[in-house]
C-alpha cells in the first residue's frame, strides 16, 4: 500500500506542476466560475423575442387586440412594416418568425359569427420555437376574444388543480445551473488528469517513475489522487456561486452533495486516466477527451430530455456518469435528496470509478511490458 | 512582405504528411462527426411522450377509472397506480415518476351532482424542459375528459389554423442534424490546429520554420489549408449522412452552403492557431481550446437554446461565435433554401471574424519573432 511520505511527494509534485503556470490557475479556478455565470445567465429553453408579423387593419379590432397582447407578453417582438408583402416571402427571407393572417373580412367579423378563424404561419426551422409559438398564440387569442366579446365560457366540470413541485415559478436557473455545474466539473477533471499523465508519458518521465522502487498501484494512485483533490477544490466555489449568485435552493444535506461530487470526480479522474492509457501523445489524448466529453455532455440530460430517446440510447445515457451526477445534483438541491435514489446513483458512480480505475490499472501494467 | 505560393504549398505539404502519417487523427476527424451526427440525430427528440404518471385513485369509481383511462390512452402518459398520496409524492422525489394524479374520494359524487369535480396534479419541477409540454398536454386531456365524462363540449371560440413552414411535421431531426454538424465541426477544427501547432512549438520545429524565409502569413496559410480541406471533407461526409440516413431535404444552394462552411471552418482553424501561438504549450492550449470551443459551441451557438431568448448582453456576445452564424447558414440552407442575399449578415460577420482571427495570429507570430 502507498506510504504517506511517498504520497506526500507525489501530491506536492502534481500540485506544483498543475498550478505552476498562472494560466492554469486561471483555467482551473476562475474559468469555471466565469463559465457558470455565462451559461447560467444565458441559456434557457424559454422561447422569447419571436418576431411576429401582422397586416394591421384599422377596423379589425379583435386582431389588433390579439396582436397588442402578444407584444405586451414580451414573448413577441412587433414587425408591422412590410405590410404589403407576402408573409411567405418574409418568412423565407428570415425577416420574421411567425405571421398572423386574418380570414377574409377580418377576425372581428369571423368571431362574431361564432368561431373565429385565424391563420398562423410559423417558421418551423426551429421545432421548439414553433411549438411554443402555437401555444402562446392560442392562449393569448382565446383570452382576448373572451374579453373583447364579454363571453362567459362555461367551466369544464372536471377541474385540474395543477401544482409544480420544487420549482413553482419555473425558474430556469434552478434547472440549468446544476447542469452547468456538472459539465464544468467533468471537463476540468477529465482533461486535467488525462493531459497530465499523457504529458509525462510523452516526455518519458513516467517510464522513469516506473523504474523507481514503487509499485504501479502507487504510481496510479499517486498520480490520480492529487487531481481528485484539485477538482474537488472547485466544488465549494461553484456551489457557492450557484446558491448565492443564482439563488438555487439547497434543500438537501451538504454532506451528501459533497459525497456525490467526490464519487463523480473520482469517476471523471478515472476516465481521464483510462483515456491517457490509450493515447500516445497529447494530441490523441485530447481527441480522446472529446470523444468522451462530447457524447457525455449530450447524453447528460441538460441539452435535451432523456425520456424520449430510443431504448438503446437510454442505455447509453445510463453509462454516462454525467447523467447520474446531474440527476443527483437536481435531486439533492431541489428535492432534498431522496435517500434511496441518492444511494443508488452514488453507488453507480462508485462502481464506475472502481471499474475504470481497474481497467486503466490493467492497461497501465500491460503497456509497461 | 511577399506572399509566395510555393512556400505555402511546401508548408501545406509537410502538414499533409503529418496528418496522413497519423491515421488516428485522420480517422477521428472524419469518423467522429459522422458518428456523433448519427447517434444524436436518432437520440434527440423534443416531442415528449410516455411520461410516467403515478395515480392515486381514492374514489375508485367508474368515473375516476374513466379519467385515469383518458390519461393512459393519450399516449403522452404511462399510468402507474400507487396506494397513497404519500407514495405518489415519494415516487416523484425518487425520479421514478414525472407527475402524479390524485383523485379525491368525492370525484364521481361531485361530477354526478353537477359540481366542479376537482383532481390534483403534481408535476416535477426539477426538470423544466418537460414541464411546459406536460402543461399543454394537460389542457387537451382536460378537454377530452370533459367530453367523455360529463358531455362537456362547449362551442369553440377560436379555430387557429397553424401552418408549420419548412418543417411541416415538426420533425426534430430536421432541426437537430444541420445544427449538430455545426457544433461538432466547430469543436473539431479548433482542436485540430490548436494541438498540432502547439506541439510544434514544444518540439521547437516552429522556431526552425520561423528562421526560414517563410513569412508568418505564409506559414499560417500553409498550416490552415490542409486542415481546411480535411474538415471540409468531414462536412461533405456529414452531408451525405444527413441525406442518406435521415433524409433531410436540402433546399438551398451548395455554393452558398459550401462557402459558408469554408469560412466557418477557416475561422475556427485560425482560432486554434491563435490559441497555440498564444499559449505555446499543448496542455494549456487544450484547456483553452476546450473552454472556447466545446461548451460555447454546444450551449451558446443557438443549437438548442434559442439566442433570441437570451438576455440582451448575450445576444450581442454570441455574435463573436462563428458557430452561431454558420448555424443560421446551415439550417436555412437545408430547410428554407435561402440565397446569399437573405444570408448576407451571417456571411459578412463570418468574413470579418475570419479576417480578425488570421490577422491576430499573424501579428502574434511576428512579435514572437523578435528577441
Amino acid at each position: 500500500m502507498i506510504s504517506i511520505s511517498l504520497f506526500r511527494g507525489f501530491f506536492r509534485k502534481e500540485f506544483i506542476q498543475a498550478l505552476r503556470d498562472p494560466r492554469m490557475k486561471f483555467i482551473l479556478f476562475v474559468a469555471p466560475l466565469v463559465q457558470l455565470f455565462l451559461f447560467g445567465v444565458a441559456i434557457s429553453t424559454d422561447v422569447k423575442n419571436v418576431r411576429l408579423w401582422v397586416r394591421p387593419e384599422a377596423k379589425d379590432y379583435v386582431l389588433q387586440h390579439v396582436y397588442e397582447h402578444c407584444i405586451a407578453s414580451k414573448w413577441f417582438l412587433p414587425k408591422t412594416n412590410n405590410r404589403d408583402r407576402d408573409p411567405f416571402d418574409l418568412l423565407s427571407g428570415g425577416k420574421i418568425d411567425a405571421a398572423l393572417v386574418s380570414p377574409p373580412g377580418g377576425l372581428t367579423k369571423s368571431v362574431g359569427r361564432g368561431t373565429g378563424d385565424l391563420q398562423l404561419l410559423v417558421d418551423a426551422t426551429n421545432v421548439i420555437q414553433a411549438q411554443s409559438v402555437v401555444l402562446y398564440i392560442k392562449n393569448i387569442a382565446n383570452r382576448v376574444i373572451i374579453q373583447d366579446l364579454n363571453l362567459q365560457p362555461p367551466d369544464n366540470p372536471i377541474d385540474f388543480s395543477i401544482r409544480v413541485l420544487f420549482n413553482p415559478t419555473l425558474q430556469t436557473s434552478y434547472f440549468m445551473v446544476p447542469g452547468v455545474m456538472c459539465l464544468l466539473m467533468c471537463v476540468v477533471a477529465v482533461v486535467l488528469t488525462n493531459i497530465a499523465i499523457t504529458r509525462e508519458k510523452e516526455r518519458g518521465t513516467l517510464e522513469m517513475l516506473i523504474s523507481a522502487p514503487i509499485s504501479s498501484t502507487d504510481v496510479i494512485l499517486g498520480k490520480t489522487i492529487p487531481y481528485v483533490v484539485i477538482a474537488m477544490l472547485n466544488v465549494p466555489l461553484i456551489l457557492a456561486a450557484a446558491i448565492f449568485l443564482f439563488g438555487v435552493p439547497m434543500r438537501g444535506s451538504l454532506l451528501v452533495l459533497v459525497l456525490a461530487s467526490l464519487a463523480f470526480v473520482c469517476t471523471s479522474v478515472a476516465i481521464g486516466t483510462l483515456i491517457s492509457t490509450f493515447a500516445k501523445n497529447q494530441q490523441q489524448s485530447m481527441l480522446g477527451s472529446i470523444l468522451f466529453l462530447f457524447p457525455a455532455i449530450m447524453f447528460s440530460g441538460l441539452i435535451f430530455p432523456l425520456e424520449n430517446m430510443p431504448t438503446v440510447m437510454k442505455w447509453a445515457s445510463f453509462l454516462d456518469p454525467l447523467s447520474h451526477f446531474l440527476m443527483l445534483l437536481r435531486n439533492i438541491m431541489l428535492k432534498g435528496g431522496e435517500p434511496y435514489f441518492v444511494a443508488l446513483h452514488i453507488g453507480i458512480l462508485v462502481l464506475m470509478a472502481v471499474f475504470f480505475t481497474y481497467v486503466s490499472f490493467k492497461r497501465f501494467r500491460t503497456t509497461l511490458q | 512582405m511577399s506572399f509566395i505560393g510555393n512556400r505555402v504549398l511546401a508548408i501545406a505539404q509537410k502538414e499533409i504528411f503529418h496528418v496522413v502519417r497519423d491515421p488516428f487523427t485522420l480517422a477521428l476527424s472524419i469518423a467522429l462527426p459522422i458518428f456523433i451526427v448519427i447517434v444524436f440525430g436518432f437520440a434527440i427528440e423534443f416531442n415528449v411522450k410516455n411520461i410516467p404518471l403515478a395515480v392515486f385513485d381514492n374514489d375508485n369509481t367508474q368515473m375516476s377509472r374513466y379519467l385515469t383511462d383518458t390519461f393512459g390512452k393519450s399516449n403522452y402518459f404511462i399510468v402507474k397506480n400507487v396506494t397513497s398520496p404519500a407514495s405518489a409524492i415519494q415516487s416523484i422525489m425518487s425520479n421514478r415518476d414525472r407527475a402524479a394524479l390524485i383523485i379525491p374520494g368525492d370525484f364521481q359524487k361531485n361530477l354526478f351532482a353537477g359540481r366542479s369535480a376537482s383532481v390534483q396534479l403534481l408535476l416535477d419541477g426539477s426538470d423544466n424542459s418537460t414541464v411546459a409540454p406536460i402543461l399543454s398536454y394537460l389542457a387537451s386531456i382536460q378537454g377530452i375528459a370533459g367530453k367523455r365524462l360529463a358531455n362537456f363540449d362547449p362551442p369553440q371560440i377560436l379555430n387557429l389554423k397553424t401552418r408549420f413552414l419548412f418543417n411541416g411535421e415538426l420533425n426534430s431531426r430536421w432541426f437537430v442534424v444541420p445544427g449538430l454538424m455545426v457544433v461538432i465541426m466547430a469543436i473539431l477544427s479548433v482542436l485540430l490546429t490548436a494541438l498540432t501547432v502547439a506541439q510544434e512549438w514544444e518540439n521547437g520545429s516552429m522556431e526552425l520554420l520561423l528562421s526560414t524565409p517563410a513569412e508568418p502569413l505564409e506559414i499560417i496559410a500553409g498550416k490552415l489549408i490542409p486542415y481546411a480541406i480535411l474538415s471540409l471533407a468531414a462536412v461533405v461526409f456529414v452531408y451525405v449522412v444527413s441525406k442518406v440516413v435521415f433524409e433531410i431535404p436540402f433546399r438551398g444552394s451548395f455554393l452558398v452552403f459550401g462557402l459558408g462552411a469554408l469560412l466557418f471552418l477557416l475561422t475556427y482553424l485560425a482560432q486554434g492557431l491563435l490559441i497555440s501561438v498564444l499559449t505555446r504549450s499543448q496542455h494549456v492550449a487544450m484547456q483553452f481550446a476546450m473552454m472556447t470551443g466545446l461548451l460555447p459551441a454546444q450551449l451558446l451557438s443557438g443549437f438548442i437554446f434559442p439566442i433570441e431568448s437570451m438576455p440582451t448582453f448575450f445576444r450581442y456576445f454570441t455574435m463573436i461565435l462563428p458557430a452561431r452564424w454558420f448555424m443560421v447558414i446551415s439550417r436555412e440552407s437545408y430547410l428554407k433554401g435561402s440565397n446569399i442575399v437573405d444570408l448576407w449578415v451571417p456571411f459578412l460577420v463570418l468574413i470579418i471574424l475570419c479576417w480578425l482571427m488570421i490577422y491576430f495570429a499573424v501579428k502574434k507570430f511576428k512579435t514572437d519573432l523578435e528577441p
